[in-house]
């Protein structure tokens, strides 16, 4: 055996033992640590004494410190809380409703279908889903071209479909499995957004629901699916099989089992997922510039606004930026408890 | 219940692992399905609990077709090798949820969880979590869950096999004592032969999905249907010599065992008991051989010899000392020898 003699210059760059980091080391870990540290709160800082200064001080800037280089002013507070007023909290109501309702039903409506694709085998025939698409085109040409009404010209294309898929549907081998499944789902998230935004805002025209909470939260549950799909699958996956055989031998069916046994397993995953959809659905810009108008604007558009034709508004746009952030922060408090590990400790082996 | 599988069949896909299984249990019985890891034993007690469907065939529990049966209307408890305790409710929580899914009145419920934990000595620990507790005390959670209720049947898939040797011993009498207590049939599953001998009532041999022998223990010991009973069962196994028959003796290369009237047989397999033979000196006994290893084990000593290239296993006097290769003699009790056809494996009855 030949262990080194631990001189000076070795304790510094030696860890004491496997469990710990070497003097060196240490000092480099945290040095980054706090560097990055600046990097990610310095622009809240910025934010958070704007929204105290003045034009005149923005213009002349910049100033650092509060009371020394500059006397903090609620002029802006003032301005977007009381003289703006229900110009102001609208959108904050609108976005804290549109955003949350979104937030649940996506995570709800996600994880069903991220369940069903963990513990269910499909086989989805090609030779169907062909057939599906087809008569879709032939039911859009004949109210198109052929100026057949749609009411009736839907019905029928469901029928056929049905009839087709029971007469042929099992003569087909060529199946897709869930991993096709998944897959086709992601896709949708892959398409850039703005190439659907013209034909959601026609179809949301057409039936009248343009410029309402509805068409937001339908369009962001809808934008949103496909992330939680892929991120609950993972978690649900990681629930042992024999919890849900032992309660459904105990008795329970299949929503029980889902709402009280593997809901509850997943309570890390819906938490982290929740959290991210509502981030997704707060700041989301896009969609909302099309869809929403007057009534149903949310807190992205209003904040955009101040970048007015006087120039942007940087002391304004920090107050709203400041109560913006708020709830989320808020939430991310509130949920973080539930994001943690451990919860399958003790529910199989000894 | 008298629970009755009839030419019960399951494939997956094209591997049949349960072939034409046949059993009758009677009403508190406990039967026992005996085999190696992949000889359909789980899958058979799957197809009684409804966890997995049915090639062919027919299970009944009582006087009722349950073949096509969801798990929660039949009514087993089932307890897993995993114990497959929810891992978010208190221990109390877990023995009361099959009752809890049936509706029982929470003062009724209270009672028979706690009369349920007392049987399995767990009264102080109803307001842990699973996480909280041993192996020992996870495994009697996932016993008392199966008792709280009155099933038609206890389904037990290797429920020892994950606790250490000592505790596993002490379980198995606790299991039994209840077993008989409650009168409940039980089907019970495991590869461990000790097990299967100490518990059962009957014991079913299983080898690649074919049933090999239903008998009480003692009859599987004694008196083995086949060469794979004969060779599965015992520790060390029933040794197992070719040799041929004939004017009533079974001769090998090596020495003959007289067995009485016997019709000639051309060659057949000899089986014999470890602790039905005795060693002697080379020249006087029935058949010779030398000494392979020999291994004390405390009570006594297993001593394995080499005869004519095949290892035989004799026990003899824990005081015994022989060194290795030296010769030695073999005397059997030849009405306690067995006889097997060479072709089919078959038992050939005197």
């Amino acid at each position: 055996m030949n262990i080194p003699e631990r001189t000076l210059l070795r304790r510094l760059f030696l860890p004491y033992d496997i469990t710990s980091m070497a003097p060196a080391t240490k000092v480099l870990v945290y040095t980054l640590l706090v560097l990055w540290l600046l990097v990610v709160l310095f622009p809240l800082y910025w934010l958070f004494i704007t929204s105290f200064k003045l034009p005149i001080q923005v213009n002349d800037g910049p100033d650092f410190i509060p009371f020394i280089d500059f006397e903090p002013s609620m002029h802006a507070w003032h301005y977007i809380l009381f003289e703006l007023g229900n110009d102001t909290l609208r959108p904050y109501i609108n976005s804290v409703i549109v955003a949350f309702c979104a937030t649940v039903f996506c995570v709800l409506i996600g994880s069903f279908a991220a369940y069903a694709l963990v513990r269910i085998q499909y086989r989805v025939k090609i030779g169907n889903v062909l057939a599906f698409l087809a008569l879709l085109g032939l039911t859009v040409f004949t109210v198109t071209s052929l100026g057949a009404p749609l009411f009736a010209a839907a019905p029928v294309a469901i029928i056929l479909f049905v009839f087709f898929v029971a007469a042929v549907g099992r003569y087909f081998r060529r199946a897709l499995g869930n991993d096709d499944i998944l897959f086709w789902i992601i896709s949708n998230r892959i398409l850039p957004p703005v190439v659907v935004v013209l034909p959601v805002y026609l179809m949301f025209q057409r039936i009248g629901l343009l410029d309402t909470h509805i068409a937001l939260i339908a369009t962001y549950t809808a934008v949103n699916l496909p992330i939680v799909v892929w991120l609950m699958r993972d978690f649900f996956a990681g629930i042992p099989l024999d919890l849900e055989e032992s309660a459904q031998i105990d008795g329970a069916s299949r929503l029980r089992i889902f709402f009280t046994i593997v809901l509850p397993l997943a309570r890390p995953g819906l938490a982290a997922t929740s959290l991210l959809i509502l981030i997704l659905a707060w700041n989301e810009y896009l969609l909302a510039l099309f869809i929403s108008t007057a009534d149903a604007q949310t807190m992205p558009m209003l904040v955009a606004a101040q970048n007015a034709t006087r120039g942007p508004q940087w002391w304004y746009m920090s107050v709203l930026i400041v109560i913006m952030i708020a709830p989320i922060v808020l939430t991310a408090f509130l949920l973080q408890r539930h994001i943690a590990r451990g919860l399958l400790v003790g529910a199989i082996k000894g | 219940m008298r629970v009755r599988m009839i030419d019960v069949r399951k494939s997956f896909g094209q591997n049949e692992v349960v072939k034409n299984l046949s059993l009758d249990i009677a009403d508190g019985e406990f039967l026992v399905l005996l085999g190696e890891s992949g000889c359909g034993k789980t899958t058979a007690l799957r197809m009684v609990a409804g966890l997995e469907t049915v090639s062919g065939g027919t299970i009944e529990i009582g006087d009722q077709d349950v073949t096509n049966v969801l798990p929660k209307y039949r009514n087993v408890a089932m307890v897993f090798q995993s114990y497959a305790l929810y891992p978010h409710m208190t221990v109390a929580k877990n023995i009361g949820y099959p009752l809890k899914l049936r509706g029982t009145p929470a003062a009724e419920l209270d009672a028979a969880v706690r009369a349920a934990a007392e049987k399995v000595h767990l009264e102080d620990l109803l307001h842990r979590y699973p996480r909280q507790l041993s192996g020992g005390q996870r495994q009697r959670v996932a016993l008392a869950r199966a008792m709280v209720r009155t099933p038609s049947a206890f389904l037990m898939d290797e429920p020892l096999s994950n606790l250490d040797a000592k505790l596993r011993i002490a379980m198995r009498v606790e299991l039994k004592r209840l077993q008989s207590e409650l009168g409940v049939t039980t089907i019970y599953v495991t590869h461990d032969q000790v097990e299967a001998m100490t518990l059962a009532h009957r014991v079913a041999v299983m080898d690649e999905g074919v049933l090999q022998q239903v008998a009480p223990p003692k009859e599987i010991y004694d008196d083995p249907a086949n060469l794979f009973v004969a060779r599965f069962i015992g520790a060390p196994a029933m040794n197992i010599v070719k040799g041929t028959v004939e004017d009533g003796t079974f001769a090998v290369p090596d020495g003959a065992v007289s067995l009485g009237s016997i019709a000639a047989r051309g060659d057949v397999y000899l089986g014999f008991r470890p602790e039905d033979a005795t060693l002697a000196p080379a020249d006087e006994a029935m058949l010779r051989a030398r000494i392979y290893s020999t291994e004390m084990t405390g009570n006594e000593t297993i001593v394995t010899c080499e005869m004519n290239g095949e290892q035989v296993v004799v026990r003899a006097d824990k005081d015994y000392e022989g060194t290795l290769d030296a010769a030695v003699g073999i005397d059997l009790d030849p009405g306690k020898a067995r006889l097997f056809d060479c072709d089919n494996g078959r038992r050939i009855r005197r």
